[in-house]
């Protein structure tokens, strides 16, 4: 069987681009290779993200508790539930709270170690870039479970420390307290992705040419000045998509949240993702399927406007880009 | 008449004992197949006709207590049959409430299964999930004749008119029984199993267990992330108090007398009291809100704390991984005044086992339900759980007491079930037809656990305001869950949620639903 006359790397290139006025089918036909590779994971993609997410649009209008065939179409009565009840407006503010406090902590203290790890004269740089990545990869179940541990007001190491210390005088249930459980899954949630958001900064610092620096220094700028008049503007349009994925990020915290507090005490940390889940399968015997679909798209409009508000900002700062290439 | 020719072949007739079973050595049993004493398993032939292929049968539940049983009937089983392999899958409930529908829709469900909790069993065989146990269990009706009166209901075993699970073992147990450390115990001067403490001796001695420790262990530790210890701890202590209530259908604290709830009543507030004073004398181990009951019974052994309130299944565990520890086992702290009201309970069996629709080995599944339900089967369970488990069937848990040895501590449980146990009301039995609420049921939220939890981490302050919400919600959603049963065709009324002739203290026998 003949190839054709269109070779892959011609089409990733650019080089074998068709011409313009050719069909789609065409075009199609011309380029099959690369979506002929692209099929497994087109496959995959549509068994087990799109046809999911469809299919739950459908459940949220569902009165169905997912395992039996016995299920009634109920209109909009889901969201009108869920509009009603109070345990969703609380996991859905506690979620954006979550995010106010975490990703601004996240983003800031990643760029200053990103700064201080990007100094080509710190020998120790990539040991420590493993070192801050290594949480990432990382499963956040096992990181919350041992989390559990850490934290644990007997014999746990964080308060063995506070009582050596004295700084506590009686061992902090950090996660039973009402007070404390949300933002100590915060901490560790900053400190098991800090990793990526400094990677994205460090890729971000890769484009600041070293000349700039190097005029800068015989000009007699001191390091404060670098990064205020040189490094900052130029990640600045890095900075708005760096933000955003790591808002999006903030707001899909299931993991580490059902480890370690399952959402209580009271549901004092339990955000969107586990109130979802607490209703589809239900930890008191009843799972609603319909509902906890309900919730989930309507969160899910919430997160995707947030994702588009990343695309609009992802071209934003492309055009800043291009502007700053043209000058 | 069976029976007692049953009970004396059986004795005279089975196999090596409760020691040679505990060894559970293939030699043992094959010895025991000629010389037998109660307690080890010899496999009978029941007459079904077994596959001659070699197959394997897949079994799910939740394990625990009852694995100690299946272990040993499993391996006698194949021993007996070599061609059957069983594939014995003890999991988690959150594992199975996921695993067993997911089988069913794939029609690959194990063979045997126990029910996932969030599935009504009268929904699992309207959905043809399940088959009736009489065309595969052989001699059915001498088979069920062995239960006692009322064993089997309508709406929790049977369904228009077919047999479909029945109770393996009893469900007369309750889930607050007090376990103690007895080296603090001893030390604080407390000796709760020759005298009970009552609720303000139990609060004392947590505090003075508290004081001994320095911050190197606390009076009580709870497994407060699980919420429905806490739920369970006001329950029982209030019910004893006093605010008599029982639960069917997923509805619990029903006065049955009145068929109103107990939420807000004096009682339960006294309970919840209880715990706050144990919360502000600081005698609450720090990590219990953090904790799920496993944790927390799990870590107790470590000397974590004086006392913990838990069901009978923390023994064998303590025993196998902590055999150095040293603990007591006591009633649940008893009311001040000394007089305790029974706990009502229903008798649905514990541990039922389920036979798979669709599966091509139900006679398989009828000859080991066939054993398991017969006299000698019955006794096997209370010897491999050294009573842990309590036969259903009178004459096997008789032999067992007297033939086998039970665990000392399993004793004094089935002496303090009795002894505080009643059986209560059971509204399905008197109307099948409102099996259909529990189809409806949602949940409540919070329920009282949850919001016992939140009363202890200190978002809740109007406690009385909190539990009349809840009592009025709990009603607000029982009429909702009966008019939905209404409208699928269900005949059923508030009325089937009262039983004015109910005497807490007394059983609620099948005479009472004449």
């Amino acid at each position: 069987m003949a190839i054709g006359t269109v070779q892959p790397t011609d089409v990733l290139t650019g080089e074998g681009r068709p011409a313009p006025g050719r069909t789609l089918a065409q075009r199609v036909w011309a380029a099959r290779w690369c979506y002929l590779f692209m099929l497994p994971n087109l496959v995959l993609a549509a068994m087990f993200t799109f046809y999911p997410t469809v299919m739950s649009w459908y459940f949220a209008f569902l009165d169905w508790s997912g395992f039996t065939s016995d299920k009634e179409w109920v209109g909009l009565d889901n969201f009108r539930e869920i509009i009603d009840d109070s345990f969703f407006w609380d996991a859905y503010w506690r979620s954006f709270q979550f995010m106010l406090v975490a990703v601004p902590i996240q983003v800031v203290l990643a760029l200053v170690i990103a700064l201080i790890l990007n100094d080509s004269s710190y020998k120790l740089g990539p040991f420590f870039r493993t070192v801050f990545f290594l949480p990432v990869v990382t499963s956040a179940a096992i990181i919350g479970i041992v989390m559990t541990f850490v934290f644990s007001p007997f014999n746990g190491p964080v308060n063995k420390a506070l009582l050596n210390t004295g700084l506590a005088d009686r061992p902090v249930d950090f996660l039973g307290d009402p007070d404390t459980a949300l933002w100590t899954v915060a901490g560790i949630w900053i400190w098991k992705w800090f990793g990526i958001t400094m990677i994205y900064w460090l890729a971000a610092l890769q484009v600041v040419p070293q000349d700039l620096y190097e005029a800068a220094r015989l000009d007699g700028a001191n390091r404060w000045s670098l990064h205020k008049d040189i490094t900052l503007p130029m990640v600045f349009p890095f900075a708005v998509v760096i933000i955003l994925i790591t808002i999006v990020g903030s707001l899909n915290v299931f993991g580490l949240v059902q480890t370690m507090t399952a959402g209580g005490p009271f549901f004092a940390s339990e955000v969107m993702e586990v109130y979802i889940y607490r209703n589809a399968f239900g930890d008191t015997g009843i799972p609603r399927l319909g509902y906890a679909s309900a919730a989930a798209l309507f969160f899910g409009i919430t997160v995707l406007g947030l994702s588009l508000l990343q695309g609009w900002g992802l071209k934003k700062a492309n055009d800043a880009r291009s502007q700053m290439k043209g000058s | 008449m069976n029976r007692h020719i049953n009970r004396r072949r059986f004795v005279q007739t089975s196999a090596a004992g409760a020691g040679a079973l505990a060894l559970g050595s293939s030699a043992h049993r094959s010895l025991a197949a000629q010389e037998a004493t109660p307690g080890s398993i010899v496999i009978p032939d029941s007459g079904v006709e077994l596959p001659t292929d070699d197959i394997t049968f897949r079994w799910i539940d939740s394990g625990d207590l009852k694995a100690l049983f299946y272990n040993e009937f499993h391996a006698a089983y194949q021993e007996a049959h070599p061609n059957i392999t069983i594939q014995y899958d003890p999991l988690p409930y959150a594992e199975i409430n996921q695993i067993v529908p997911i089988g069913v829709q794939s029609g690959d469900a194990h063979d045997m299964f126990a029910m996932p909790q969030d599935i009504p069993s009268a929904q699992a065989v309207a959905e043809g999930w399940v088959a009736p146990l009489d065309d595969i269990i052989p001699d059915f009706a001498a088979w069920k004749e062995r239960f006692p009166l009322g064993s089997f209901m309508d709406g929790v075993h049977v369904f228009d008119g077919l047999t479909y699970t029945f109770p393996q073992t009893s469900s007369k147990r309750y889930w607050t029984m007090m376990f103690y450390n007895t080296a603090y115990m001893d030390e604080a001067g407390y000796d709760p199993e020759s005298e009970r403490l009552t609720w303000d001796q139990y609060r004392e001695a947590a505090r003075t267990i508290t004081e001994q420790g320095q911050g190197q262990y606390y009076g009580v530790v709870f497994g407060g992330q699980s919420t429905d210890r806490f739920g369970t701890f006001v329950r029982n202590l209030g019910r004893m108090a006093g605010a008599s209530a029982g639960g069917s259908l997923g509805f619990e604290d029903i006065d049955w007398r009145t068929g109103e709830f107990v939420y807000a009543s004096d009682e339960y507030q006294a309970a919840i009291d209880l715990l706050l004073g144990l919360e502000s004398d600081g005698s609450i181990f720090p990590g219990s809100m953090s904790l799920n009951d496993a944790e927390a019974w799990s870590q107790f052994p470590q000397g974590i704390a004086g006392m913990i309130l838990e069901g009978p299944w923390v023994i064998p565990q303590w025993q196998r991984e902590n055999p150095d520890f040293s603990f007591g086992l006591a009633s649940q702290p008893v009311p001040n005044s000394g007089e305790s009201v029974p706990l009502a309970y229903e008798e649905t069996g514990s541990n039922q086992l389920w036979v798979y629709a669709d599966s091509p080995y139900k006679n398989v599944a009828g000859d080991m339900l066939s054993y398991i339900g017969s006299v000698e089967g019955q006794v096997a369970i209370m010897a491999a759980t050294r009573g842990f488990l309590r036969a259903l069937v009178p004459e096997a848990a008789e032999i067992a007491q007297e033939s086998v040895p039970l665990d000392p501590f399993a004793a004094t449980a089935l002496a303090l079930y009795d002894e505080q146990m009643r059986l209560g009301p059971m509204v399905p039995v008197r109307n099948p037809a409102a099996s259909r609420v529990a189809f409806e049921r949602r949940p409540l939220t919070p329920d009282l656990g949850q919001l016992v939890q939140g009363i202890l981490a200190g978002q809740i302050d109007d406690v009385p305001a909190a539990m009349e919400d809840l009592q009025s919600r709990a009603n607000a959603e029982l009429e909702r869950a009966i008019s939905a049963a209404q409208e699928q065709g269900a005949e059923v009324t508030r009325d089937d949620f009262v039983f004015p002739d109910w005497d807490p203290t007394a059983e609620y026998t099948a005479e009472n639903y004449q």
